[in-house]
């Protein structure tokens, strides 16, 4: 029977690699956008500005506080009634990239709080411009606080990335649903999916825990 | 070089500087000393802008600070500025601390920055620390690199805003020593300071401030011998027993 079953499943492995392919480029694409908006947001939040800081901070609050589910029915869903069309798969990247901006706007935020002001009155006196003091002086030690929750970050956006699944797209996740209607083994197919994202995740884990073990030695700042 | 007109300041309720009303001349050394809360720490980082004031006029190297004309990011790099935790960035070596601003506020080429930045290095005693980073020196070697880091930039003023208290008393010396040099080069420098020997040997002027206000001004000779109010006094007695 699991024999059987097992063979089947086999037959399954081009829809399946599919899937994987979906939920890579998926979660490639997503983090890439989400990184650069998050730093982006992340930078401009500890700007100075009150307006800006609130803006943002209310923004990042709703995000995530809503759950992705809803987050992406209102995109696909309710914006196309407002006469924005989407594809499934524009509006996944858009659901994740929003999503993943929010969360390491928050730890490139934070990171960026635990540099001492001294550092900054430091640059300031030495007459670096705003942008310089970001670039040389504050981003990278604030790095060495941000770097290993943004890799763990990573690692939650792309397990997040399954709930795409429910607006139609083909990754992973839903290729599980799809397979279990033709091989009704649940335990079998979805422990084979569970292992499609560990493989993603698990080089991401293992980074986190040596970025984690590098902060100690560094002199804060961290090389990759 | 530096003129204080009639400076206040508050912070919330607190009136920190009161009517201050200062000048320092070109190549002239001042000393700013009173007891801690003072106001002294306020009163020079008004000076580069780290701190704003409220009215009066404070006017730098020709320029009026709050003037919409007046540039503050430039002027800040024609004053160099010491402060009492040394703030050097832990993430790059003694050379690289000294090249930033030349080469990134400066423009000058990477090998020439690089160069003059060895130079200053060897000058404050650090010939052989130039790829050492701030957590593998000394407290004493840290406030020389950022002097060092300063004097890269080819200030016309420098500001010190108590160099010497973090330190262990037996690196005290090898910081004054350097500071000692810079003002014997003809730098103009406004100094925070309790080190009396650092005062008579190069200061032209000293000025105790109070609650705020300067209470008192004089050559070292009279200030430490010949003191003139109550408060001048009991500061005094309190430094010198130490
Ligand atoms: N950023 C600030 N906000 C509020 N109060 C401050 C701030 N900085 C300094 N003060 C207060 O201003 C007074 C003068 O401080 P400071 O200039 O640092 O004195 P000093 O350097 O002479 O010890 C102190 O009472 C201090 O608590
Ligand atoms: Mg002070």
């Amino acid at each position: 029977m699991i024999w059987f079953q097992l063979q089947s499943l086999m037959g399954s492995y081009p829809l399946a690699l599919r899937g994987l392919g979906m939920t890579i480029a998926l979660s490639g694409i997503s983090l890439v956008l989400g990184t650069i908006l998050g730093f982006a947001l992340g930078v401009l939040r500890t700007s100075g500005s009150r307006l800006l800081d609130s803006i943002i901070g209310l923004w990042v609050d709703l995000i995530r506080g809503t759950p992705f589910l809803v987050q992406i029915f209102l995109i696909f869903f309710i914006l196309p009634e407002l006469g924005v069309e989407l594809d499934a798969f524009t509006a996944g990247i858009i659901a994740l990239t929003n999503l993943a901006a929010c969360f390491i706007c928050e730890i490139v935020a934070a990171g960026i709080r635990s540099v001492p002001t001294g550092q900054v009155e430091a640059a300031l006196a030495s007459g670096l411009s705003q942008w310089q003091r970001m670039r040389q002086v504050v981003l990278p030690q604030a790095m060495r606080v941000s770097l290993p929750p943004l890799v763990g970050q990573y690692v939650l956006l792309i397990k997040d990335s399954s709930v795409v699944s429910a607006i139609g797209l083909t990754d992973l996740t839903r290729v599980g649903w799809l397979v279990v209607q033709r091989v009704p083994n649940g335990l079998l197919v979805f422990a084979i999916v569970g292992i499609g994202y560990f493989v993603v995740c698990y080089p991401l884990i293992l980074l986190a825990r040596r970025l984690e073990r590098r902060m100690s030695a560094a002199h804060g700042e961290v090389q990759l | 070089m530096i003129e204080f007109r009639g400076v206040n300041k508050w912070f919330g309720a607190l009136h920190v500087l009161k009517d201050i009303t200062l000048s320092v001349e070109p190549r002239e050394v001042v000393v700013v000393c009173g007891p801690s809360g003072s106001g002294k720490s306020t009163l020079i980082r008004c000076i580069n802008g780290l701190e704003t004031i409220k009215d009066g006029d404070l006017v730098v190297d020709g320029q009026r600070l709050g003037d919409r004309a007046t540039n503050m990011t430039e002027l800040r790099t024609e004053i160099g500025f010491v402060f009492q935790a040394f703030n050097l960035y832990p993430h790059k070596t003694a050379l690289e601390n000294v090249t930033l601003a030349p080469i990134h506020v400066r423009k000058i080429a990477r090998g020439e920055a690089e160069a003059s930045g060895r130079e200053m290095l060897a000058k404050v005693g650090l010939g052989d620390k130039f790829n050492a980073y701030p957590s593998e020196l000394s407290g004493g070697q840290q406030q020389r690199v950022a002097i060092a880091r300063c004097l890269c930039m080819r200030p016309k003023i420098m500001l010190f805003d108590e160099p010497t208290s973090a330190l262990d008393p037996e690196m005290i010396s090898e910081v004054l020593d350097v500071m000692v040099g810079v003002a014997e080069e003809g730098m103009t420098m406004m100094v925070v300071t309790h080190e009396m020997g650092f005062a008579r040997k190069v200061a032209q002027r000293v000025v105790f401030m109070d609650a705020g206000a300067v209470v008192e001004t004089g050559t070292p000779e009279e200030f430490f011998s010949d003191p003139k109010t109550d408060r001048s006094r009991a500061f005094l007695s309190k430094i010198l027993r130490h």
